[in-house]
């Protein structure tokens, strides 16, 4: 018998149709997911009492371990919706997205990401994206077709756009933070607060540290003086609300972007 | 690892029965694949990172070292100028349970890689065909082999087996050949009852919404459905040719290409008409997957009306559901766990 006794969980067809729905939607946010949850008990197993969400994803994530893949929780930069998604642990992320892009614009999306990441702000300007069409690897690709690819990693839900400007989905940096980080370990910025990457968030202007939107929302409730936890400095800027999943109508994780996406006349 | 423990790992998943299931054909492993799953996986080192391939999930040659004490490692390098087995050939055996076709030369092959190796790619291809599916982009099985499976063409039965058996276990998912002549694959759901979830979880997926307006109104017409009928009715979503949503961007692209090309879809040209012009059909994918009674259901939805306002087709939808019911061998128990093996 095995000597690592690994408790694995017990998958029952609730799991299966919960992991299946998830897979098929990609990212989905904390409420969804708890609907989800229950439509799954409702359809195959209405007498059981559900589990805690947690637990429940838990038990799901003992079984995945073993194939390298993880229900895995985030929290979006700009409001501090909690998200959840499957992501696999195991190849480079890139690489996973291989099979549905070709080289070129596989290669765009990473000049993309390492102008989000080295941009102060956390996005980078369509412009700027696509200035740099030229050096991409792989068949050459135009200004325009280069547009159309990165509406259409806004609709895959790896980019998010924001008034003419590209930065990172909820979804890319749940599945792509390990990554990142090896890969631009120089340039990579971090959260004081959770330690987590940060692309979106606020800084310190005496001493550059950096905090996430809802980090910062949570960290300063409730306190009419800020200050910064490094340097005790005034913190400058407006403090966001603590994101409440009561005060909400539709959740639609589309929101930053359904005003933004630019809409074009052919 | 127990006699009971291999066989249980061997032995063909009960829930997947069905005549074209890969799985089903397969016979006992030869040599291959000793050890159940959790074991192998457990022996697995940390997952390596392998090289960013230049667009294409490179297959990992040469294979990672393996744990313990397989010293064939090396031997296990296929040589790159192995000929390029055709996969119709290779698909074929797989169903058939044969060997797949051995290159002309060196009868005696390499010796097998580790197993968990095998293992790993099982698992890269569990999650490669989840994305696609995701995507909704067809499964093909040259680009599984070219994209995933590689090196490793010659033990792509067993790989391919143990894929299905996770998908169906973990996931509920069956992963079928669709069509051999075209070397297809779809995943298809194995849970009872079978409903449009993503209709029933309220069209949080609006590209459904959009296609099953558009089916549906091929459905009611009986026949094909000219273009300029079908954006008559996306009109009253607020949707035009020529303007971008911000949902779905380009809905004219979305329905004549993306639509046409998951298969979804067919958009031909009437014959004998000039200026020319356009009509929707049915797709292939949409008679597998589509059933005519959920788009009486999802009409019923939309008008607020009852299936019977739409009799003959209602009739039909009827029809059909009971020759589906029919044509459905004994209904499967589905397995309500799984423990460790």
């Amino acid at each position: 018998m095995q000597s690592s006794s690994r408790r694995m969980g017990v998958m029952t067809d609730v799991h299966r149709r919960f992991l299946q729905l998830l897979m098929t939607h990609g990212v989905m946010e904390e409420r969804e997911v708890a609907h989800l949850q229950k439509h799954c008990y409702k359809v195959h197993d209405s007498s059981a009492t559900a589990d805690k969400l947690e637990d429940f994803i838990n038990n799901i994530n003992s079984v995945l371990e073993s194939l390298y893949i993880e229900i895995k929780k985030g929290i979006t930069e700009d409001d501090g919706r909690p998200i959840y998604a499957l992501v696999n642990l195991a190849t480079t992320p890139v690489s996973k997205m291989a099979s549905d892009y070709a080289e070129n614009e596989l290669d765009l999306f990473r000049k993309a990401l390492e102008l989000i990441i080295d941009s102060e702000s956390g996005f980078a300007s369509s412009t700027n994206i696509l200035n740099l069409v030229d050096q991409l690897k792989g068949k050459r690709m135009r200004k325009k077709e280069a547009e159309q690819v990165l509406q259409k990693f806004v609709q895959n839900k790896w980019l998010i756009e924001k008034e003419g400007e590209f930065t990172l989905h909820g979804r890319a940096i749940l599945e792509m933070e390990q990554y990142i980080r090896g890969m631009y370990p120089d340039s990579v910025k971090t959260c004081n607060i959770c330690h987590g990457l940060l692309i979106q968030g606020q800084s310190c202007e005496t001493c550059g540290i950096r905090m996430h939107l809802p980090c910062v929302a949570k960290y300063f409730q409730a306190n009419p003086e800020p200050h910064c936890p490094h340097c005790n400095d005034y913190w400058p800027h407006e403090i966001p609300e603590v994101f409440d999943p009561e005060k909400e109508g539709e959740p639609t994780i589309s929101r930053p972007h359904r005003k933004s996406l630019r809409s074009r006349q052919h | 690892m127990s006699e009971a423990s291999k066989a249980a790992a061997c032995a063909p998943d009960p829930a997947g029965a069905t005549p074209r299931s890969v799985m089903h054909a397969m016979p006992e492993m030869p040599g291959g694949d000793p050890q159940p799953l959790a074991a192998q996986a457990a022996s697995l080192p940390g997952p390596d990172i392998p090289p960013l391939g230049p667009g294409h999930a490179r297959p990992r040659s040469p294979p990672p070292p393996a744990p313990e004490d397989e010293e064939d490692d090396d031997d296990a390098e296929m040589e790159e100028d192995d000929e390029d087995d055709d996969p119709k050939a290779l698909l074929q055996a797989a169903e058939e349970g044969r060997a797949p076709p051995a290159p002309g030369a060196a009868q005696a092959g390499p010796p097998p890689p580790a197993p968990a190796q095998l293992v790993q790619k099982a698992h890269e291809l569990m999650w490669y065909v989840l994305v696609k599916d995701q995507q909704r982009m067809v499964l093909w099985f040259p680009d599984m082999v070219k994209d995933v499976i590689g090196s490793y063409k010659k033990w792509c039965r067993s790989i391919l087996r143990r894929t299905s058996l996770i998908l169906a276990r973990v996931f509920g998912l069956h992963l079928r050949l669709a069509s051999l002549h075209t070397m297809e694959f779809s995943l298809v759901k194995a849970l009872e009852p079978e409903e449009l979830d993503r209709v029933a979880l309220g069209n949080r997926m609006p590209m459904t919404g959009l296609l099953l307006m558009i089916l549906s109104l091929i459905y009611v017409k009986g026949r094909g459905a000219r273009e300029s009928a079908v954006w008559n009715v996306l009109r009253i979503l607020g949707l035009r040719p020529w303007k971008k949503h911000t949902t779905f961007a380009d809905v004219r692209r979305l329905i004549t290409e993306e639509f046409v090309q998951q298969n979804y879809l067919k958009y031909q040209r009437v014959p004998y008409v000039e200026p020319p012009e356009y009509e929707f059909f049915w797709g292939p994918r949409a008679n597998r997957e589509i059933t005519k009674l959920q788009i009486m259901e999802f009409l019923a939805r939309v008008f607020k009306k009852d299936p019977q306002a739409w009799p003959s087709r209602y009739r039909e939808a009827l029809e059909e559901a009971r020759a589906l019911r029919e044509a459905q061998p004994s209904a499967h128990c589905p397995r309500s766990s799984v423990s460790e093996d």
